[in-house]
């Protein structure tokens, strides 16, 4: 499975701006524009993931604290981890407009925010489909410091995940992500429908294809 | 190690076999070969009966970083590991030491420092040298300022022969963007034994890879790939060991003597590599492309490259002030500006009195490659300062300068030869600059004679032969150019020339500068150091490369202008106000309206009656939601510029710069996201502060430091993580605890007013206008 980076989610960019479903006031149009073009040109979206077998609700040898993840994955056979980033071009391209422009930096940490949030959901998207070959579901998408899953399982998810070699991903001791623009996560595999909270069928990018939809069902309960 | 009648194997994979043999999720297969020595002596000895002359002991990932915690030394680790290797190989073939990434990312992406990188491979390379280790092999290394530091730790703390391989996508950049170009360049200068490639890619895809780095390296050259490409979902290999020697098979024909495999390849593998045999028509390797470099661009030493010379305090009052203030922001403003005007390469210079230009000259180079991707050129007299400069470039650097005294070229050349830098050799000596352009040139043969001694080769020495006044005087114009004609075509070296000094003194100088630099240009300059601002500078550098066929159907100079603007950008409308331009995010606008502003009213009373009322509007409107951030942060923005304006006028008359009070500001140790900080940053700078910027990751001490020495009354603390949050109170602690008396306030998104309380701090700054109000209580 491929990272793909989808078409910038402007309505989503703006959210984190702060305009909350305001309009994009007029000056501001073309900055948007050409920050997200800089954005996507500088990305080099890449993506690691590993099934791995359930023993109990647990993955043997990678212990995560917390009751939140437990829940997630105690109906599940698999648990996926997940590793994305878009890489440190994106990376040095904040840190440039941070000192030439504070108003385009700004912008484009939206903008790049947006975009690995986008490739999330098309891996979301693709396993969801592979799955439904299997006669498989797939839970929400669970990452570190959600609900009571600790920040500090981090590295040991990057280590499980060979994240470093795989795609260029590291932790600090502090367990930031660098390149900053990145994100991990846990998925779970089940033979039923699961429950999502965060996302439905109307922000999946499949919503046009589904062979769920096509079928009069869903992916998810 | 390798004689050239027989190419030297090296061992596949060690991980791929440690896992297949048990090795569980979460266990380090360094503690696992300590508790299971037979496993993994068996491994290591299933390829030395392969065929295998060189083995790498399983030492990958043991450095103190990764061994944290888990109950080993880095010294117990290395030498069981080391034993193991070692009573596998026998006499039969040698071990190396293998040292893998620390796993942390280095700055300025990440946190890692150059010095901590070094420590950890200190540590790691004492203990297997000790273990008796036959050399030692970095590989899958992603980040050529990681090598560097791992190159530099082997060279100096150990004297086992030193062997690199970098992992590269088929872009041809690793995943920090380093390219094959500039690792050949930089490490081969820095005195690697043997370079190549690992891991990342299979046989096929590494080729053309291979045969790049051929083109700019003499070294001996490694090739260790994985078997093709790994199942993107089981991260398995399927390629078989026939099929990898059979790719393999190409490599020798190329020059390349050093073969083995990475992930996925076996003890078969090695086998079926047995059968090769070095090329004996092998082309010949081709002609060294030469050039300098930063982690990930190389600027090739071909035509004419534009030198950069803004960086400079000299005769610059503006610059000198943001030294002495320690302003890295206004140093990296004017390198971002070079780049975007086209400079090839950044001279960096921070000498000034009272400035420990040494400690600057390492501030300042790792600012600016924080923002731009230039190689530089180090330019200072101190020898202390020229080698922290190489010592922080990630790249390969030129030094300027030594001259033809026996002394200074005593003193640098040892340091040009030790970081494998390019040099500039000023053609004069105690007795100043010679009149005549034959003495100058001989001055230029004396420098190339001792850099030859020096075992820096010729293509490496650059020579200046000094451009003097046309106003104090005329005819040493001619000289100047009959001695660059000379050396370009007598002596065959690249020529660097500081041209803007030719018309020193003039009215309307860019026309003597100009003409002169193509005069210069066509007797053989080729690295001009210009302001390449000046758009005629680099229209006639354009025009040049055009004329000369270097630039190939003026493709770059029909690029150049067939999108300029036809006209100049209009002045403002009549009707535009200040305030407007401000509130509208329009820099050039407010820049000229605070231009004509200027010419009623003195700079004091335009900030005061008209910069900060315009934002204090701006800032109601994004109190009130009717604009929002981004919005507030580019009419901040164009406040700068007029500011910007202010403060370049109040400094060129030698004034002390306007300021309402200093202010620190520090993302805190651990923590990395400074967007927020650099957003009050800019709030507080167009408020009339000024700003002590520290920076992210910022340790305790050096806010303290800071606080103390800069005598702060006001310190703003940055994190945005849970985890950092503690470096934040800490931080707090140690400004209480020096007895500084100063405010601190905190921001960052997992803050409350109640947690800022119980941190200890003063103030919680909801946003960035919040923190301009409180440095207004606090400092009026």
């Amino acid at each position: 499975m491929q990272a793909r980076l989808g078409e910038p989610d402007r309505d989503e960019i703006l959210t984190y701006l702060g305009f909350h479903g305001r309009e994009c006031p007029a000056e501001l149009v073309g900055q948007l524009t050409e920050c997200m073009r800089r954005v996507t040109e500088a990305a080099r979206p890449r993506l690691v993931y590993r099934r791995l077998p359930l023993e109990g609700g647990e993955i043997r040898g990678l212990p995560l604290g917390g009751g939140d993840i437990r829940a997630l994955l105690a109906p599940c056979r698999e648990a996926v981890l997940l590793a994305v980033t878009l890489g440190g071009g994106v990376e040095r391209l904040l840190m440039r407009s941070g000192v030439s422009d504070m108003g385009d930096a700004v912008i484009m940490d939206a903008c790049a925010s947006a975009a690995v949030e986008s490739v999330c959901e098309n891996f979301d998207a693709d396993l969801r489909l592979a799955l439904h070959g299997e006669g498989l579901y797939l839970t929400d998408r669970f990452s570190p410091g959600y609900g009571d899953l600790p920040l500090d399982c981090q590295s040991a998810l990057c280590e499980a995940l060979n994240a470093q070699r795989r795609i260029g991903l590291t932790v600090t001791e502090t367990q930031i992500l660098i390149p900053r623009k990145s994100v991990t996560a846990i998925m779970g595999i089940a033979d039923t429908p699961q429950p999502l909270q965060r996302h439905g069928c109307g922000k999946c990018s499949l919503s046009a294809t589904c062979p769920y939809r096509k079928e009069g069902a869903k992916c998810h309960e | 190690m390798n004689d050239n009648k027989k190419l030297t194997l090296l061992d596949g994979a060690t991980g791929t076999m440690i896992q297949a043999a048990g090795l569980k999720l979460g266990e380090r297969p360094e503690l696992f070969g300590m508790e299971h020595p037979d496993i993994v002596e068996q491994i290591h000895r299933a390829y030395v009966e392969a065929g295998s002359d060189i083995i790498y002991a399983n030492t990958f990932g043991a450095n103190a970083h990764k061994l944290a915690g888990l109950g080993h030394s880095v010294e117990e680790v290395i030498s069981a590991n080391i034993a193991t290797a070692r009573a596998a190989a026998g006499d039969r073939a040698k071990v190396a030491l293998d040292i893998g990434p620390i796993g942390e990312l280095m700055e300025p992406l990440g946190t890692l420092s150059f010095d901590e990188a070094y420590a950890l491979f200190t540590e790691m390379l004492r203990a297997g040298e000790r273990a008796g280790a036959d050399l030692v092999v970095f590989e899958t290394m992603t980040d050529l300022a990681e090598a560097r530091a791992a190159v530099l730790a082997a060279k100096e703390q150990t004297s086992l022969p030193v062997w690199v391989t970098m992992s590269f996508e088929a872009s041809g950049r690793t995943f920090t963007g380093t390219t094959v170009a500039s690792m050949a360049v930089t490490l081969g200068g820095l005195g690697a034994d043997a370079l190549g490639i690992n891991c990342s890619l299979g046989p096929d895809e590494i080729y053309p890879l291979i045969q790049e780095m051929l083109a700019w390296t003499d070294k001996p050259v490694i090739v260790k790939p994985n078997a093709g490409l790994p199942d993107p979902a089981t991260g398995a290999y399927s390629m078989d060991a026939e099929m990898f020697a059979r790719q393999m098979s190409r490599f020798p024909a190329l020059g390349v003597t050093i073969l083995g495999g990475c992930c996925g390849t076996t003890p078969e593998f090695i086998r079926a590599l047995s059968t090769l045999a070095p090329d004996e028509n092998a082309a010949a390797r081709p002609a060294l492309r030469r050039g300098v470099c930063s982690a990930s661009h190389m600027t090739e030493l071909k035509g004419v490259r534009v030198i950069g010379e803004r960086i400079n305090p000299t005769g610059k009052k503006r610059f000198q002030q943001a030294l002495r203030e320690r302003d890295l922001n206004y140093i990296m403003e004017r390198a971002i500006e070079q780049a975007d005007a086209g400079a090839d390469i950044l001279d960096i210079n921070v000498g000034l009195p009272g400035i420990d230009e040494a400690e600057m000259m390492t501030q300042v180079v790792r600012a600016v490659q924080s923002v731009v991707d230039l190689p530089l050129q180090i330019d200072s007299s101190d020898p202390a300062a020229i080698e922290a400069g190489l010592r922080e470039c990630a790249g390969r650097a030129i030094v300027n300068s030594v001259n033809a005294e026996a002394e200074n070229l005593e003193r640098v050349l040892p340091l040009v030869k030790k970081y494998g830098a390019a040099v500039v050799g000023l053609t004069m000596d105690k007795s100043g600059i010679p009149q005549t352009a034959d003495a100058r040139v001989a001055l230029a043969e004396r420098i190339l004679d001792a850099a030859a001694a020096h075992g820096i080769p010729r293509e490496d020495v650059l020579i200046d032969c000094l451009t003097l006044t046309i106003s104090a005087q005329q005819e040493q114009a001619a000289e100047t150019l009959r001695a660059v004609r000379t050396v370009h075509e007598r002596l065959g070296l690249h020529c660097v020339l500081g041209v803007s000094n030719i018309s020193f003194g003039l009215p309307t100088r860019a026309h003597v500068t100009v003409s002169f630099l193509t005069q210069a240009m066509l007797c053989g300059l080729d690295l001009p150091i210009v302001n390449p601002n000046q758009s005629e500078i680099m229209d006639a550098v354009f025009a040049f490369r055009a004329l000369s066929g270097e630039d190939r159907d003026c493709a770059r100079y029909i690029e150049r202008f067939a999108s300029a603007p036809s006209a100049p950008t209009a002045a403002p409308s009549s009707e535009m106000t200040l305030e407007a331009a401000i509130l509208k995010g329009l820099k050039q606008e407010t820049a000229q309206l605070t231009a004509a502003l200027l010419e009623t009213m003195t700079e004091l009373e335009v900030i005061n009656e008209r910069l900060i009322p315009a934002l204090d509007v701006v800032g109601e409107k994004y109190e009130k939601q009717e604009i929002f951030l981004p919005q507030l942060i580019n009419a901040a923005n164009a406040a700068c510029a007029g500011f910007d304006l202010i403060k370049t006028r109040i400094a060129s008359r030698g004034g002390e710069s306007v300021s309402k009070g200093k202010i620190i500001l520090a993302t805190v140790e651990g923590d990395i996201h400074d967007i927020g900080k650099n957003i009050v940053r800019v709030v507080l700078e167009n408020y009339g502060y000024q700003v002590l910027d520290l920076g992210r990751d910022v340790p305790v001490q050096s806010v303290v430091d800071a606080a103390v020495r800069e005598n702060v009354s006001l310190v703003g603390l940055s994190a945005l993580m849970t985890t950092t949050v503690d470096s934040m109170r800490r931080t707090i602690q140690a400004l209480r605890a020096s007895g500084h008396p100063c405010k601190v306030m905190v921001g960052g998104a997992v803050l409350t007013p109640e947690y800022a309380e119980q941190i200890g701090a003063d103030y919680y700054a909801r946003d960035a206008k919040a923190s301009a109000d409180i440095a207004k209580e606090v400092l009026g």
